[in-house]
């Protein structure tokens, strides 16, 4: 091994340690051409197990501004969690708009072609935060798995970390809370069961549920 | 202020979850990933098809952020509870996801370079899974005489230690040591043992060699 690339290699992981934020590309822009993948293999066995640095408080500034953390902590804080940051990436990364996936959502779930159009103005919805991600089925998880061409382990979790519904407040006292809170009860007990005629297969997909 | 140590971070993971206090193991599991974030962009940086092919240059950052994503995601049901089970499972979905990005592009090659035979092109499996089975035997093996886990570096990072301990010389295992849970940089290490610091550089590198062979080696 010539000596250049353990040089090169001994620096990142020094700088790494050292919490310096090391720049991977640049590390193997200095290895010779033909020893380029070897060194970039032995950065990957360094950082699949070396300890995470002791950043300083400059460094984790730092790291909280990269695009994709400010995008995940903003993700927790609202109802539709990584759903609007993670579907529109694994979308476009498949070439597809929000009209072919829903195309090919429908094809994929054996669902009727005229339920294309709701299909998408579920997706829309989904990508604007808009929807409640504990609604989505596991069948629409698969069949998104499958067109979007990832893992269904990819998309279950993304709803998961999402802040939760505020929950509704209910004020009143005395005898008015005891003659409304039957009321609320039942009222509460409808709109958690699924709608009578309208709802549909689709419904069914983004917001029945694991059930 | 500095965070928390990453393997106190994944107790307190572990805690809220058992607690039933899922937003607050949300937010301590997005501690937890932000101090991996740049493990994440320099495992993306190192990615590498069949034929030593990486990521296109311009797709790496978005690779990179995807898998953070997915990465932020995995904390919904994560079940492992050391640290090392953590950085792999982070290797997965880093492995995972590159690889994703580049289905279209290289649909032709069935299989990553280094992922050879511990890589299955359309699942979910990753790089260092064979070593992590084989290390979930040796952790079933002792489990009986094992005391009850200590919080504390040298606990968390076992996974590391197991592995190096298996690199036969000692040189080289001496010097890994040094280097992962030490944190020596290279002149220190020099000084340590009394060697030059050209030779520091050649062991290290061999070392990293001999444990990445380890690491993946299918299992038995």
């Amino acid at each position: 091994m010539p000596p250049e690339t353990d040089r090169i290699l001994s620096d990142f992981v020094d700088a790494w340690n050292a919490g310096r934020r090391p720049e991977v590309d640049t590390y193997l822009a200095r290895a010779p051409d033909a020893e380029r993948d070897a060194l970039a293999g032995e950065i990957a066995t360094f950082l699949a197990f070396a300890p995470a640095p002791d950043y300083d408080d400059a460094a984790l500034e730092a790291i909280r501004a990269e695009p994709a953390v400010l995008a995940a902590a903003a993700a927790l804080e609202t109802p539709g969690g990584l759903w609007p940051q993670l579907l529109p990436r694994l979308r476009e990364r498949a070439a597809l708009t929000t009209g072919d996936l829903a195309a090919r959502l429908v094809s994929t779930l054996g669902l009727r072609a005229d339920r294309e159009p709701k299909t998408r103005g579920y997706l829309e919805q989904l990508e604007a935060g808009a929807l409640e991600p504990r609604g989505l089925s596991a069948r629409l998880l698969d069949g998104l798995a499958r067109v979007l061409e990832v893992p269904r382990s990819a998309l279950e979790g993304a709803g998961a970390v999402a802040a939760p519904p505020a929950p509704a407040l209910f004020r009143a006292e005395g005898a008015a809370a005891d003659t409304l809170r039957a009321d609320l009860d039942v009222i509460a007990d409808a709109l958690a069961a699924p709608a009578g005629s309208g709802w549909d297969d689709v419904d069914e997909l983004f917001r029945g549920g694991a059930r | 202020m500095a965070d928390e140590p990453e393997h106190l971070l994944l107790r307190r993971y572990h805690a809220a979850r058992a607690q039933g206090n899922d937003p607050e193991a949300a937010r301590v599991w997005e501690r937890l990933t932000l101090r991996n974030f740049d493990r994440i962009k320099g495992l993306c940086a190192t990615f590498r098809f069949a034929g030593g092919t990486g990521l296109p240059p311009h797709e790496t950052g978005s690779a990179a952020t995807e898998a953070y994503l997915r990465a932020i995601a995995m904390g919904a049901a994560f079940e492992a509870r050391e640290i090392g089970q953590y950085r792999a499972a982070l290797v997965r979905v880093v492995w995972n996801t590159c690889h994703d990005y580049g289905r279209k592009e290289l649909r032709h090659e069935k299989r990553s370079r280094r992922l050879d035979t511990t890589w299955d092109d359309d699942g979910e499996g990753g790089p260092y899974d064979a070593a992590l089975a084989r290390y979930d035997e040796h952790l079933r093996a002792e489990a009986e005489e094992a005391a009850e886990a200590e919080a504390g570096r040298e606990e968390a990072e076992r996974l590391a230690r197991w592995g190096i301990a298996q690199v036969r010389n000692d040189n080289y295992r001496t010097v890994l040591e040094l280097t992962w849970f030490e944190k020596l940089d290279a002149d220190a290490i020099a000084g340590r043992l009394g060697i030059s610091v050209d030779n520091v550089y050649q062991r290290r590198r061999r070392g990293m060699i001999e444990l990445e062979k380890i690491l993946r080696a299918p299992r038995d």
